[in-house]
């Protein structure tokens, strides 16, 4: 929560440096092809030494360096805080990197974009052919409106891999108590009334962080299509929260506290509770992000696999986070050259066999069996135009609007209708303040 | 030396021996409060040693089933340990020893010297000092952009120097606006001038409350988390607290890392406060004997 509110001091200083940013970031510009004759290239990002992402951007700075000879790679591994906090700060000076990972999202990557700190990377991207490498819903993260607002406009970053909601479980458990995996949404809730009858909660949740939110969204998608994606997300048309699908969402999310799928006690725990539950085998299953895919295949001792949400077309999902190159890039010939890197296949399979999900990788050059089905489900929803973004994206500060919001239904305080009403209000309020509207 | 100072103790009153049971409550009360206040360390210095599948099993209270140093080694390695603590030490004691002088000079003129609308001047020094960081950031920031030492440590030592010192010079002011005239007076009656009484009088007698307000410039300082942040922006300059927050991914957190990395970050001010606990005591001591 600290660093959400942190963020919003960030964004409300970033907001009031925009004008006098703007002014600065012209002197910057130029041409696209500058820099490329440079000899050194810094280089930030923010992946820890051993995740997927880590080790296959490791693997890019070598094959950059035997390609790039006499070029000098200065790499710093930054901290995720300082980056989501300063990016504007950093990059409007002389002394920020010529190119970084940085957060996709309006907040953020479309935010510095729409005051002029991003390099426009979309005469590249074609050039290249990252834009056909990266499916439609992979593309909205990286592209910005003037405004700043993801989905369509130049492209101001590079993902080099995506992540979705899935469902984790627990094999042993499911062994144990005779339950088998559910493939539509029936045998989905058939599968959990059979473990409340043995008297296990069969979902760890988490009230006070994400995930529960991020559950709502996930049943909400289930009856919902890409127009309501569009309308909720790019604010394409105006969303009734008392209609289908939200209001699907926030009542079956109800009955399932009721039924006891979800327990009450879950509304005060935070996301690393709910993992750590399912770690330990207290949990058959959770509904969270891949995010968590390699410290389970780390820590797990239990056998354990994962599914699509049954019966859903759309995931929770995105592209990661963005290569981008900030404008005071000193040398942009050579940012270009290491995105391209990043995208090879070569690269791309480092990324799936570490147990990432890459966006453009051959799923049959991973050797992994679990990675594998990582990657292919990922697939699935990416080629199904699934990926459906994170509930709390639309509006700043929405975060802890839905937080609340279903912290007092899991405990009961509130009834579906009036978490809806509690929700509907602050979205309707952020949507005007960025449409204008 | 014409070293003048004042008794500062007050004398004993009645026979401790003579209080009774209320001695033994309050004896009580004081190991309860100690005892709370040491469990968040035990808590880090039983996850500092569990690796990352122990404590995801058995979570933040259970025994380490085995006595795992790699968090400690990883944290080491990872963030450049050494490199962070020169950079601590290098900004937290220059503040310090920069913040009280520029506490003393001040003090001595706001107190000594009956600057006229002096209360007005502290209150604006207390003012500094309670303006939030986040506040300030924006227009430090661009301060330091346009003098050329963003990304230096230099920015953040002056910056701090002058948080710290608004808070010394607040605390100082007030005590010297009541240090007794007739010495003073003795001093200046003895031909000091204005440089001789500051160094030969008030200094020696404000000797042990300096030596506290070095020491809490020092432990403030060193634990500050936001103002580096911005500041320091290459690894190369950056602080332990700031490298103590690499750990932290977006989604994810590495507890026994963090809490490996907690413990060898708390040792060096630890340390610190230890060894200057005893200057403290020595200052105070020799102080009375006079």
């Amino acid at each position: 929560m600290g660093r959400f509110r942190k963020l919003g001091v960030a964004v409300a200083l970033a907001a009031i440096a925009g004008t006098t940013l703007a002014a600065c970031g012209s002197d910057g510009g130029g041409s696209s092809s500058e820099g490329s004759d440079a000899k050194v290239l810094k280089l930030w990002h923010y992946e820890s030494e051993n995740s997927a992402m880590g080790i296959a951007w490791d693997k890019a700075i070598e094959i950059f360096k035997t390609e790039h000879p006499g070029v000098q790679v200065t790499f710093e591994r930054k901290a995720f805080e300082q980056i989501q906090q300063n990016a504007g700060m950093i990059i409007n000076s002389d002394e920020g990197p010529d190119i970084m990972e940085y957060n996709k999202g309006n907040a953020t990557a479309g935010l510095l974009s729409s005051q002029g700190l991003l390099t426009d990377l979309t005469e590249e991207a074609t050039k290249r052919g990252w834009d056909k490498e990266l499916s439609s819903s992979l593309q909205t993260t990286a592209r910005y409106s003037d405004k700043g607002v993801m989905g369509e406009g130049n492209w101001y970053g590079v993902p080099n891999y995506g992540e979705y909601v899935m469902v984790y479980y627990n094999k042993d458990l499911f062994d144990k108590n005779g339950v088998t995996v559910p493939t539509t949404y029936d045998e989905f809730t058939q599968a959990m009334d059979k473990f409340v009858s043995k008297g296990i909660t069969p979902l760890a949740e988490a009230g006070a962080e994400y995930p529960a939110g991020q559950l709502f969204y996930q049943l909400a998608l289930s009856k919902a299509d890409r127009k309501f994606v569009d309308d909720y997300q790019l604010y394409k048309n105006p969303v009734d929260f008392k209609a289908d699908p939200l209001k699907y969402g926030a009542e079956t999310f109800a009955d399932w506290v009721s039924k006891g799928y979800v327990s009450k006690e879950s509304a005060s725990l935070k996301a690393e509770d709910m993992g750590t539950a399912f770690i330990s085998g207290k949990a058959p299953m959770i509904v969270s992000g891949s995010w968590w895919y390699g410290r389970f295949k780390d820590e797990m001792k239990a056998n354990w696999d994962s599914f699509l949400f049954p019966g859903n077309k759309f995931s929770a999902g995105s592209s990661g986070n963005l290569w981008v190159v900030p404008t005071s890039s000193k040398a942009k010939g050579l940012a270009y050259d290491f995105i391209d890197i990043t995208m090879r296949p070569e690269i791309q399979a480092l990324i799936g066999n570490n147990g990432g999900v890459p966006v453009a990788a051959d799923a049959s050059q991973i050797t992994d069996p679990k990675n594998k089905k990582l990657i292919e489900n990922f697939n699935t929803v990416s080629s199904q135009d699934g990926l459906a973004f994170y509930p709390d994206w639309p509006v700043p500060g929405y975060y802890d609007v839905l937080v609340s919001g279903f912290q007092s239904l899991i405990n009961g305080s509130k009834t579906p209708d009036q978490v809806l009403d509690a929700i509907a209000k602050p979205y309707d309020d952020g949507v005007k303040e960025i449409t204008g509207k | 030396m014409a070293v003048t100072t004042i008794p500062a103790r007050p004398p004993a009153s009645r026979d401790r021996h003579r209080r009774g049971k209320s001695r033994w409550i309050v004896l009580a009360v004081v190991t309860i409060a100690a005892l709370v206040m040491l469990v968040p360390f035990v808590f880090m210095l039983l996850n500092a040693f569990k690796s990352p599948g122990d404590y995801s099993t058995g979570g933040p209270l259970s025994w380490p089933s085995e006595f795992y140093t790699k968090g400690l080694s990883n944290y080491w390695n990872q963030v450049n340990f050494p490199l962070k603590l020169w950079n601590s030490l290098l900004i937290a004691g220059s503040v310090a020893v920069l913040g009280v002088v520029v506490s003393l000079l001040n003090a001595y003129a706001l107190g000594i010297g009956r600057v006229k609308g002096r209360l007005w001047i502290v209150g604006l020094f207390l003012l500094a000092n309670m303006l939030p960081q986040e506040a300030l950031i924006y227009p430090l920031y661009y301060a330091a952009k346009q003098v050329g030492l963003y990304n230096t440590q230099l920015s953040v030592i002056i910056i701090f120097t002058v948080i710290q010192s608004a808070f010394g010079t607040y605390l100082l002011a007030s005590v010297l606006s009541t240090f007794p005239k007739s010495v003073l007076e003795a001093a200046s009656l003895d031909g000091a001038g204005k440089w001789t009484v500051l160094w030969r009088v008030i200094f020696p007698n404000l000797r042990p409350t300096l030596a506290v307000l070095l020491i809490f410039f020092f432990i403030w300082t060193w634990n500050e988390f936001l103002i580096p942040l911005v500041m320091l922006i290459d690894n190369s300059t950056q602080t332990i607290p700031v490298a103590l927050a690499s750990l932290q991914g977006d989604r994810l957190m590495d507890a026994p890392t963090t809490n490996a990395g907690a413990l060898i970050s708390l040792i060096p001010a630890v340390l610190f406060f230890i060894i200057f606990q005893r200057t403290l005591s020595r200052g105070i001591t020799a102080g009375a004997e006079k």
